[in-house]
């Protein structure tokens, strides 16, 4: 644009020039015939060349006598033209500055030359093991889990901490809503796609999390890819835990702003990073950019638990908001299960952003995000996944409501059989050698993380790596992992590593095998997976 | 379609068994001896499509097209439509010759309404802020933290955007089929708030995407769905990589790669997320990526993510794609002139707000020459358009194979939610373990992916107890776009998009009339969608009309009847002559 302006302007000034000159040159031939013939009739305005020549006369005219009157004047003016001169026919600093002029032929060389990469690169090794072994199920993914292999195995994959999804009840439920409303929605939110039950979801959530409002997104993955950069744009802050899930991850990226990353869970170095970017953003000039921290309530990849009273302390100090991912927490921690906030006796309004997701515990699909109802309105509008995405099914909806509903009514019960199990097995795994044992003693997230010197051991005993060094490599872990969690599967235990997309996770955690515990899951069923983890490690 | 009474005459011809329009011969000279024949071909072309209708409605209740017709072969009467359905390919520049004949008046007082509702949503915000600062206390820095919602941005949601926001977000309930359940709502305070006053009112369905009418709580998918989820219960739980493959999610995934015509398919529970988590993992830095300019804000997502450069081509011009590509190869990348590791381009089967379908055929040619890599977006085509519902490969005779990524959605042919990536198998290999919602994100709940199952049984043809319905869905909606299309410009309305495309978005024009548009339609009990800027360009505001193989021809009719009526009232008419 800026460019075209300046070629305009170059034309515009030579064409002035040329005019000038002509005239000039013109006037001169007149003022000879104005002299020789003595009339007026040459300054007919009808004709153009005595247009000029009037102009070029006055010119002259001006010249002189400012010449005669002014000489340092007259010379500052013929500086001046000079000056135009040169800066419209100078080499001027172009945008596409470094662009190479070809021919035709040229060009067409150069494309018949160029050989592009393939789409996609080959699956590597270990690649193609975990593909192999990824675990299919061929039956309801309840508590127990019948596998494509035949076998059937107690499930420690699912997201249902409470034990309560794929019941009879919720099947007939379902059924109900599928007479009543089919399974798509068949449009975005906006257009006709919002129904009845959204409305009424969005209310019991932000019933049962006591906050303002809620908003549905129809999936799980799109609540933070959509909610961060909706709020945070180019030249805002965040400040975020290193080890905050992916999609947290994505949705950090995707906002452009500046950010920080403090050490996972600590809250000194929170403070030291806070103030730092408070530090680095007051140099600046204008008006104070929107700053956030970032966090998890309950981490996916360690089964930690925020410190969110220290977080609020911090956030309050430094004036910074705050974005919680509490998609674990919900149903999980707290005296009624709500989360974090819950779990902290903190007011779930407290917290500027509250995203939580729909897909795992309360078994339907999708999230949400809790905050004022100004934030809500302003997400609907501006929220990417809302806003383009279809709604989400009538099926899901129902299920997701009826979940939280039951865990209001029956959250002792629910929630003190989750405890229960969860002590009981972290009691029975720390027990075992050789594997170290990751997150908070309430997380039903269990990692359970082989020490490296059983990996050497295993390699040893195993005799197929010709491991010499000191060092063992993410993929030799990954592949000791399959054949761990692929022994365990075939012997009736359903577990899988942790797996991520190593190259673009900011963090990578170190390989893990997850353990997703259930209040469905029974004392034999603990002590199964102790028994067959034991044996699949070799201890 | 009825611009042209002899292509009508060959269409008349394959629908009507009356003994006096039996041969087409008769019809051409009973047209040709009638001053008239514009009035008396429309008035032919209503009986007989009357006739069709009764019949296809037939068809429906009884089950296949074909048993009832028996000496005709289904195949010739379905093609002679899709022929006339389909005649005119996108390689016409149809658009801009059509936004050309706009009366200039009509852009002039566009532009001044707006002028004048930017003028006043800034001297309501300046009273307003004079007058009432607690208001807008939110929009300014408030004790060291910066407002959340910029004043600037939100202005237009706030001054423009909430003046007509009784038009948009409405909620319905039951099936959005052909026929939905409206439930109306007032609002007390200017639209900021809404009240759901209890009433429901069963509107004519014209904004949904139901294209092949799968929005259904009964038949055969519903019953298929039923018996899942109590087989196979409701959701998984957990990511796809992380035990929650279940074998009915393969089996539905090589139904979509034998659909679509591809080695193999992955199916990814969002569509939203299918473009924007998976272009990251085909291009990356030191890649190029040309995109349409009117692409999804999915797939502009998606761009954005993956690092790569980005260059943008005319919409859906090909002779700028090449001039586009010839100078980024030649060139390289920017200041380093290194070659580009790869080139993506990526385009849209059928733009949904423009209802135009994209010239596949001109792309495909530059790309023996060019080596780029094809993505195309099958969001809205996929089962919508060609001969057997495949999509634009399927319409325009293109071997699926040409193109090394088809994604799709399952939201509006299929009556489900969610996506799908189909290409070659060391494609979708990668992707089953790298894209983010395999690893990341739950895998797509039963009841959808049966539903998605079903429907695609069907539209193949794979049930021998509902033999032809799929198709028979296929004809009604060429059919009822074709129709619905070529009556909307006879009467002189300003309608975008190529024929044949089941999204018919009408230009409106004046702010006024979008709010305007849609009170009048709900008056009438239709619902239709209205879409203004920032999804359309601020001059051409549109109403948006979805056709579905659920609308039968007196619903069709009936609506044309009703904007018609609108149409006057509004003086939509742009092109009347």
């Amino acid at each position: 644009m800026s460019l075209q302006i300046i070629k305009n302007t170059k034309i515009v000034l030579f064409g002035a020039l040329s005019i000038l000159l002509f005239s000039l040159a013109g006037s001169r031939a007149n003022e000879d015939s104005y002299i020789k013939t003595g009339t007026q009739d040459n300054f007919d305005s009808q004709n153009p060349q005595n247009f000029f020549s009037i102009g070029a006369r006055f010119v002259i005219r001006y010249i002189k006598s400012s010449y005669r009157n002014d000489p340092f004047r007259t010379f500052l003016e013929a500086c001046l033209v000079f000056f135009i001169i040169w800066y419209v026919s100078r080499q001027k600093y172009r945008m596409n500055q470094t662009e190479v002029e070809l021919s035709e032929k040229e060009v067409d060389e150069l494309i018949s030359e160029w050989k592009p990469e393939p789409l996609v690169r080959a699956l590597t090794s270990v690649e193609q093991t975990i593909l192999t072994n990824t675990p299919i199920i061929n039956s309801p993914n309840t508590i127990i889990a019948e596998l494509s292999t035949g076998t059937t195995a107690i499930n420690f994959t699912s997201f249902d901490f409470l034990g309560i999804m794929n019941s009879e009840g919720a099947k007939a439920k379902a059924v109900q809503t599928l007479r009543n409303y089919g399974v798509g929605p068949c449009g975005p939110p906006g257009f006709f796609g919002t129904l009845d039950v959204h409305i009424e979801l969005e209310t019991t959530i932000a019933q049962f999390l006591k906050a303002e409002a809620a908003i549905l997104y129809s999936q799980g993955m799109a609540v933070c890819v959509s909610v961060i950069p909706c709020f945070s744009k180019r030249g805002d802050i965040i400040v975020a835990d290193e080890k905050v899930n992916f999609m947290l991850q994505q949705g950090i990226k995707l906002s452009r702003s500046k950010v920080y990353w403090y050490k996972h869970n600590d809250m000194e170095d929170l403070d030291r990073v806070l103030a730092l970017a408070n530090q680095n953003s007051s140099k600046k000039k204008g008006s104070i950019p929107r700053k956030f921290i970032i966090s998890e309530g309950l981490f996916q990849y360690t089964g930690n638990i925020i410190k969110l009273n220290k977080v609020m302390e911090l956030k309050n100090k430094h004036k910074f908001r705050l974005i919680l991912d509490d998609s674990l927490a919900i149903g999980v921690l707290g005296s009624r299960g709500a989360g974090s906030t819950d779990h902290f006796n903190i007011s779930a309004k407290s917290i500027d952003l509250l995203i939580g997701s729909l897909w795992g515990v309360f078994g339907g699909a999708g999230g949400f995000c809790c905050a004022s109802k100004e934030l809500i309105g302003h997400q609907r509008l501006s929220g990417l996944g809302y806003v383009f995405s279809a709604a989400m099914p009538a099926i899901m909806a129902i299920t997701a409501s009826d979940s939280i509903k039951r865990l209001e009514i029956d959250y002792i019960l629910l929630l003190s059989a989750l405890r229960k199990n969860i002590s009981t097995l972290r009691n029975l795994l720390n027990e075992i050698d050789g594997v170290e044992i990751l997150g908070d003693d309430f997380s039903p997230v269990i990692h359970v993380e082989l020490k490296n010197e059983h990996y050497f051991k295993m390699i040893k005993s195993s005799n197929t790596g010709i491991n010499t060094s000191d060092e063992i490599s993410r993929n030799q872990m990954v592949e000791i992992l399959c054949g761990i969690t692929n022994e365990m599967q075939n012997s009736g235990v359903l577990v899988v590593q942790d797996i991520y997309i190593v190259d673009q996770e900011h963090n990578v955690p170190k390989p893990s095998i997850r353990i997703l515990l259930s209040g469905g899951h029974s004392i034999e069923h603990l002590e199964k997976l102790s028994q067959e983890l034991k044996k699949a490690i070799k201890v | 379609m009825l611009e042209n009474p002899v292509s009508e005459t060959f269409l008349l011809e394959s629908f009507i068994d009356s003994p006096a329009l039996n041969s087409k011969l008769e019809v051409e000279a009973a047209l040709k001896q009638l001053p008239a024949v514009s009035a008396k071909s429309l008035h032919l072309s209503q009986t007989a499509f009357k006739q069709f209708n009764i019949s296809t409605e037939k068809n429906y209740k009884n089950a296949p097209i074909a048993t009832l017709n028996p000496s005709k072969p289904l195949k010739a009467e379905t093609e002679s439509l899709l022929k006339c359905a389909t005649a005119v390919l996108p390689e016409e520049k149809k658009q801009v010759s059509e936004l050309e004949q706009v009366p200039i008046q009509t852009l002039i007082s566009t532009y001044f309404s707006f002028m004048i509702l930017l003028i006043f949503a800034h001297v309501r915000d300046l009273l307003g802020k004079f007058f009432y600062p607690d208001q807008y206390k939110s929009l300014k820095e408030q004790d060291g933290y910066a407002p959340l919602i910029s004043d600037f941005e939100s202005l237009w949601n706030r001054r423009l955007y909430t003046r007509i926001s009784d038009v948009f977000n409405r909620p319905i309930t039951g099936v959005a089929g052909g026929h939905v359940n409206l439930l109306e709502r007032t609002s007390k305070d200017n639209n900021r708030t809404f009240q759901l006053t209890g009433k429901k009112t069963n509107v004519l369905n014209l904004a949904s995407y139901n294209y092949l009418g799968f929005a259904q709580s009964q038949g055969y998918c519903a019953d298929q769905v039923e018996k899942m989820i109590l087989e196979h219960g409701i959701s998984t739980c957990t990511s796809r990589l992380h035990g929650g493959h279940t074998s009915l999610l393969s089996q539905t995934e090589q139904l979509v790669a034998n659909f679509v015509g591809t080695e193999d398919a992955i199916i990814i529970s969002m569509g939203y997320s299918t473009n924007s988590s998976v272009l990251p993992l085909l291009v990356q830095k030191g890649c190029l990526l040309i995109s349409d300019e009117l692409n999804h804000s999915s797939l502009v997502a998606g761009s954005r993510l993956s690092g790569a450069t980005i260059a943008v081509f005319k919409h859906n011009n090909p002779e700028d794609l090449e001039q586009v590509l010839r100078k980024s190869i030649s060139q390289g990348q920017p200041r380093t002139h290194r070659p580009w590791k790869k080139i993506l381009v990526v385009v849209e089967g059928l733009y949904s707000m423009e209802g135009e379908l994209c010239n596949l055929r001109g792309i495909i040619a530059l790309k023996q020459k060019y080596k780029f890599n094809l993505y195309v977006d099958e969001a809205h085509s996929i089962g919508a358009v060609g001969k057997r519902g495949r999509g634009i490969c399927d319409l325009l005779n293109i071997d699926p194979k040409q193109v090394d990524i088809l994604m799709g959605t399952f939201t509006k042919s299929f009556g489900a939610v969610g996506g799908y990536i189909a290409g070659n198998k060391s494609l979708i290999s990668m992707l089953r373990l790298m894209a983010h919602t395999s690893v990341y994100a739950e895998s797509m709940p039963i009841p959808v992916l049966e539903q998605v199952a079903s429907s695609l049984r069907l539209i193949m043809d794979d049930v021998p107890e509902c033999k032809g319905e799929g198709l028979a869905r296929i004809n009604q909606l060429a059919d009822n776009s074709a129709y619905f299309m070529g009556k909307l410009k006879q009467m002189g309305f300003l309608v975008l998009g190529s024929k044949g495309s089941p999204v018919v978005p009408l230009l409106l024009f004046n702010p006024g009339k979008i709010p305007a548009f849609s009170h009048e339609c709900t008056k009438r009990n239709m619902a239709v969608v209205v879409v203004s800027y920032p999804a359309t360009p601020i001059i051409s505001g549109r109403v948006r009309f979805c056709l579905s193989a659920s609308h039968t021809r007196e619903d069709l009719n009936l609506a044309l009847k009703h904007i018609d009526e609108i149409g006057d009232l509004l003086q939509l008419k742009l092109l009347k002559k």
